[in-house]
């Protein structure tokens, strides 16, 4: 069986707060003030802010899902352990001749 | 307005051709400042990005994790840090273009403001010439004639000046919109940015590591590139925001990526509910440290009546377990002649920064008011942990077992702030001067006594000891001629330090050293009486004359500013309290009347 070390939830927990750090990073560009360019570059700034709040927000997403992979690989890790625990308890009782 | 006028006078006809009417200059609604704003909000959020690609391609990689569904994860973070550090590249160069966007967009304000001077000019020089075009003798008219002449090479000049800005407006906006443009899609991005190196990288490599002391690290950041330097900013603001050795405009640029990132984050988490304890401490720390800034900002400059410009020093909204560390200057401490640094005392806490800025603020008014050709830096210091109780608010005994270990840690993170300020300053050195206030008088005096300090002037106001191992002016390294101490007769905390024989420190075991405004000590005493000084030196009120001696028009604010200028001439001394072994302590300024001085001409 291949183990699963303590760290993998650890970075789980990282990845969630990269997610919320850029999602926070992808609010502040949304709102970032395009009023202060000339009428001939604040409409070309107001497209720019919104496509990349769009892809920073793309980019949280990816990392939240980095956190959601490595949970299910301790979520798997620990069913499985949890089966072997069972047959192992089952297979103690075979370790002795019965006759 | 009629372009030539004819007239008859005799048997001839004579013509005058007037200039032509200068062209109208065009509006243009555009502010700079916003701008900027706008281009340090895209430099935070490339720092937030970049930190996802930093992660990805360290820790996330999770090395102790060996098994099948370790490599393929692996191999899946890859790609998305690598995305994540062309986003941040391209969203660190769209801000690099509009700050110089801003910069050229306030050249061409400034531009126009010509123009239109210049046309309003010349449109009433051609009325009056148009004036003495109808009344021009025969004799006159060559005279007029050549004024017109010369009247019309001035507007062609502004008609080829004013073709010249529209152009130059217009290929400012192209460059602006084509920046934009060019990182608009993803795809653009990863085609520009991909798999390029981040410049800061292989700078953050050289860069000194933490036993460096200023000097080392300076030399490190002056042998960077302009790029580099730019590089290193937008990526690792915390690496050199509060490392000493590095310039002034470099921490404040570094320092309010953090701010701006920080303030986006923490506040994010706070409009969902999602805050922690710690991080609601950092972020009213952060909140103080934004506030203290506008305070510098909302100030007007003596001189040059512009806005007074900040620099954010330090920022550390976690230090001190979260009661935060934060340094902001009024004025450039890059440049000029004269900088202060002021050590607060009792209570001071990251929170406490709009109201140091305050006193930062009155300081860089009243210095610059006093010297008007000289230009001035005052900056507040919280950088040390100080004692968090007032004796006002928590009665005698919380200030009566205070001692000195915050004041002697504080004192040698003081002593490489100034080492920092003198080696990452390029040209001529400044006039330095060190003022401590209260119990950071104490943390001033430590950082003189222990360590040695790089200061042209010291100043202790309102002290309650500096510190035991200090026994006299000379024990600080500093020139005796130049050691201060300002004390306020009414000031009970100025009254707490050492008098005579007795030694708290040693005799009862806490205290924080002799007070510098005794005889014995050998400091020079200026005067610091306040007009609103209370009767006697007793009571609650008289708390209240430990906090004034940076308010506007008090001899205290007058002649810290005079010393901080180097005017020492105009300083004015006071008689040294002292302690007859016949009596108690005697202040002579206590029966003085306190003068009211002008420290901002208002």
């Amino acid at each position: 069986m291949e183990v699963v070390p303590l760290s993998v939830g650890r970075v789980s927990r990282s990845w969630d707060e990269q997610a919320l750090d850029v999602s926070a990073a992808a609010g502040q560009l949304g709102a970032a003030p395009t009023g202060g360019f000339t009428n001939a570059v604040e409409g070309v700034a107001a497209r720019f802010t919104s496509a990349w709040e769009r892809h920073t927000t793309g980019l949280a997403g990816e990392a939240e899902s980095c956190a959601d992979r490595l949970r299910a690989v301790m979520a798997d890790y620990m069913s499985t352990d949890q089966g072997v625990g069972a047959d192992l308890l089952r297979l103690t009782g075979y370790l002795w001749e019965q006759r | 307005m009629l372009t030539s006028f004819r007239f008859h006078r005799g048997p001839r006809m004579s013509t005058i051709w007037l200039p032509p009417t200068p062209r109208q200059v065009p509006p243009l609604q555009v502010d700079p400042g916003e701008i900027r704003a706008f281009a340090a909000d895209l430099l935070a959020a490339a720092a937030q990005v970049d930190d996802l690609g930093t992660f990805a391609a360290g820790d996330a990689r999770i090395a102790d994790w060996h098994a099948l569904a370790a490599t393929s994860y692996r191999e899946s973070i890859g790609p998305l840090g690598r995305r994540a550090d062309a986003l941040s590249l391209a969203l660190r160069s769209v801000s690099r273009r509009a700050d110089a966007h801003a910069d050229a967009m306030a050249a061409l304000v400034e531009r126009r403001t010509t123009l239109l001077e210049e046309r309003i000019h010349l449109f009433d020089a051609i009325q009056v010439l148009s004036a003495r075009a109808h009344v021009a003798t025969e004799t006159e008219v060559p005279l007029v004639r050549a004024e017109c002449d010369d009247c019309r090479r001035r507007v062609e000049g502004f008609e080829h000046d004013l073709t010249a800005w529209s152009g130059d407006l217009a290929a400012e906006e192209i460059a602006m919109r084509e920046a934009f443009d060019r990182v608009l899609r993803l795809e653009q991005v990863q085609r520009r940015y991909g798999g390029v190196a981040d410049p800061a990288d292989a700078a953050l490599t050289a860069m000194p590591g933490p036993g460096a002391g200023p000097g080392a690290v300076n030399a490190w950041w002056d042998a960077l590139t302009h790029e580099h330097q730019q590089a290193v900013i937008a990526a690792a603001p915390g690496a050199i925001g509060n490392r000493d050795g590095i310039p002034p405009w470099a921490r404040d640029a570094a320092n309010h990526v953090a701010l701006d990132r920080d303030l986006a984050d923490w506040e994010y988490l706070e409009q969902r509910g999602l805050l922690t304890a710690g991080e609601e401490e950092m972020l009213e720390n952060a909140r103080s440290t934004r506030d203290a800034i506008d305070t510098i900002e909302s100030g007007i400059d003596p001189v040059t009546r512009e806005p007074v410009s900040s620099q954010l020093y330090l920022y550390d909204p976690a230090a001190f377990d979260r009661d935060g560390a934060v340094a902001v200057a009024a004025g450039n401490l890059d440049t000029a002649d004269n900088v202060s640094v002021v050590v607060p005392g009792f209570g001071t806490e990251g929170e406490s920064a709009p109201y140091q800025a305050e006193r930062a603020l009155t300081l860089y008014e009243s210095s610059r008011f006093l010297a008007t050709t000289e230009t001035n830096a005052s900056m507040f210091w919280i950088g040390y942990d100080a004692p968090d109780n007032m004796p006002w608010d928590e009665g005698w005994d919380s200030a009566g077992v205070v001692t000195e270990d915050m004041a002697t840690h504080g004192g040698e993170r003081l002593a490489d702030t100034l080492d920092g300020l003198r080696d990452s300053r390029d040209g001529d050195p400044a006039h330095l001067t060190a003022i401590g206030h209260s119990y950071g008088s104490t943390t001033t005096g430590h950082a003189a006594q222990d360590h040695g300090i790089p200061v042209d002037d010291l100043v202790f106001v309102g002290s309650p000891g500096v510190g035991g191992e200090t026994a006299n002016a000379g024990d600080t390294g500093v020139d005796t001629d130049h050691v201060w101490a300002g004390a306020n007769s009414r000031d009970p905390i100025a009254n707490l330090g050492n008098h005579g024989w007795i030694h708290g420190e040693t005799v009862f075991g806490a205290g924080l050293g002799d007070d510098p405004a005794e005889d014995d000590f050998g400091a020079n005493r200026f005067r610091a009486e306040s007009t609103t000084r209370a009767d006697d030196g007793v009571g609650l009120d008289a708390f209240d004359d430990h906090s004034k001696y940076f308010d506007h028009d008090t001899e205290s604010l007058y002649n810290i500013s005079q010393i901080v200028n180097g005017n020492y001439a105009a300083v004015e001394h006071a008689e040294p309290v002292h302690d007859p072994f016949y009596a108690g302590v005697q202040d002579p300024e206590f029966d003085r009347g306190p003068t009211a001085a002008d420290t901002d001409g208002k």
